[in-house]
């Protein structure tokens, strides 16, 4: 058949590169996920802005920045304005805060560097979420413990799926830091109270349009009634519309 | 020759494949990244991850400013509703033009309110209205307490415009709560001064 030689060469190569590149295959394969390319992306911001310091220390609520959280879709980074409204005072002087003086006196932005990203085709709407008392740090991690922010969660497709499909494992609910509204409870108001899971519904009853027609009507214009927590949908439309 | 060195770096490709199968195993079992980078996240196929759209708070290259969020235009009006019409030191008209409380003070108005309060007034005024909040501490001026004679005098309305515009140092609210939110937190500033 084939000389010694050729032989040996044969083996030798088959050794080296099927490990290699069986090797290379698996460190993509699972090396290129999400929680693993994208977990722990922590760029410096224009403006050191500690969120430990002014929600973890001071106790600022996440909606007092991120004010249309719970009524659009996209969570804003807040306006100039809103730093002003302490920085006028606080801390006028500071070297740190130079740029947000300079953006509050001629009004150019600042150029703040974006860490959660979902790809353009995914619509991931923040209002609903945090009417059903999904806590910011779900998804987001402990941001007030956090002095520079990195992203803590992956945010890829099987990590949504997962969490709409066992909500009970995975949902921080409401805490009072985050400020969200978690309604009435028994006549009063409680920021600490705990969100409770609606029942679990199975998969195989149709799903669309069932969480719309199960939001309660507001009795005031404009104030979202909270919902209970459940399930999410798993249509390809709810996301990808 | 070739066969002798092809033998003798089987045993180093052994290490690297060990070290490599190691760390391997680090990541995945970890499932978490366990450094911190500043670099972009690697997009190992961006198929249509980034397009070509006006997204919210994204610049643009379309305006002088690149902004693609745009300032309100002058004449228009927001869909939601009409902006503030008054100025900040405008609250002798506060009466007249902004009238009565609309809402009822019912237990969700009062939650409402007091959840509104917490998270956007309390950092001065502090959660019980009293005032010495926690950015106080850090330096900015001690509002009055809510729950004094002055403020139980004064109206709905004037609340509502000190509330919406702001009054002296106070910035005002109208961009973080709409109207109704406002109108509920006065109710619970209300509450609030009942209890006293």
């Amino acid at each position: 058949m084939f000389t010694k030689e050729f032989d040996t060469r044969v083996k030798t190569t088959v050794k080296v590169i099927v490990p290699v590149v069986g090797v290379i295959v698996l460190l993509v394969f699972f090396g290129f996920r999400n929680t693993v390319t994208d977990v722990g992306y922590r760029p410096q911001q224009p403006v050191p802005f500690s969120h430990k310091l002014h929600a973890g220390q001071l106790g600022v609520k996440c909606v007092y920045c991120h004010t249309s959280v719970e009524t659009s879709a996209h969570s804003p980074v807040p306006s100039t304005s809103t730093c002003m409204n302490c920085h006028s005072l606080v801390k006028s002087e500071s070297p740190k805060l130079k740029l947000v003086r300079e953006s509050a006196e001629k009004g150019t932005p600042i150029e703040w560097v974006r860490i959660h990203k979902l790809p353009d085709y995914a619509h991931f709407n923040h209002s609903r979420h945090i009417r059903a008392q999904i806590d910011c740090a779900s998804c987001h991690g402990k941001i007030e413990e956090m002095g520079v922010v990195a992203q803590n969660k992956p945010l890829s497709m099987g990590w949504c799926i997962d969490c709409h499909r066992n909500p009970s494992e995975f949902i921080i609910p409401a805490r009072p830091i985050s400020g969200i509204f978690t309604g009435v409870k028994a006549g009063k108001y409680d920021s600490t109270a705990k969100a409770v899971l609606s029942p679990v519904k199975a998969l195989t009853e149709p799903q669309f349009g069932m969480w719309e027609s199960e939001v309660p009507k507001s009795e005031v214009p404009g104030i979202p009634v909270p919902k209970h927590p459940g399930i999410g949908p798993e249509n390809c439309s709810s996301c990808h519309h | 020759m070739e066969q002798e060195k092809s033998k003798k770096s089987i045993p180093f490709i052994k290490i690297i494949i060990g070290v490599a199968l190691l760390g391997f195993a680090v990541v995945v079992v970890s499932g978490n990244k366990m450094w911190y980078s500043e670099d972009r996240p690697i997009e190992i196929l961006s198929d249509m991850d980034n397009q070509f759209k006006a997204k919210p708070q994204v610049g643009s290259t379309f305006f002088a400013d690149r902004a693609a969020s745009r300032p309100v235009i002058e004449i228009t009006v927001p869909r939601d509703g009409i902006s503030y019409p008054l100025e900040k030191p405008d609250f002798e008209r506060a009466d007249s033009v902004i009238g009565q409380n609309p809402l009822q003070a019912s237990d969700f108005v009062l939650a409402r309110g007091q959840n509104r309060f917490e998270a956007l007034c309390a950092p001065c005024h502090n959660a019980d209205g009293k005032g010495n909040g926690k950015v106080v501490e850090k330096g900015f001026q001690n509002p009055p307490s809510l729950l004094d004679e002055h403020a139980v005098g004064l109206s709905d309305a004037h609340i509502f415009h000190i509330i919406s515009a702001g009054q002296n140092i106070m910035p005002g609210y109208a961009d973080k709560l709409n109207m109704n939110d406002r109108w509920t937190v006065v109710h619970y500033i209300r509450s609030m001064q009942a209890k006293r």
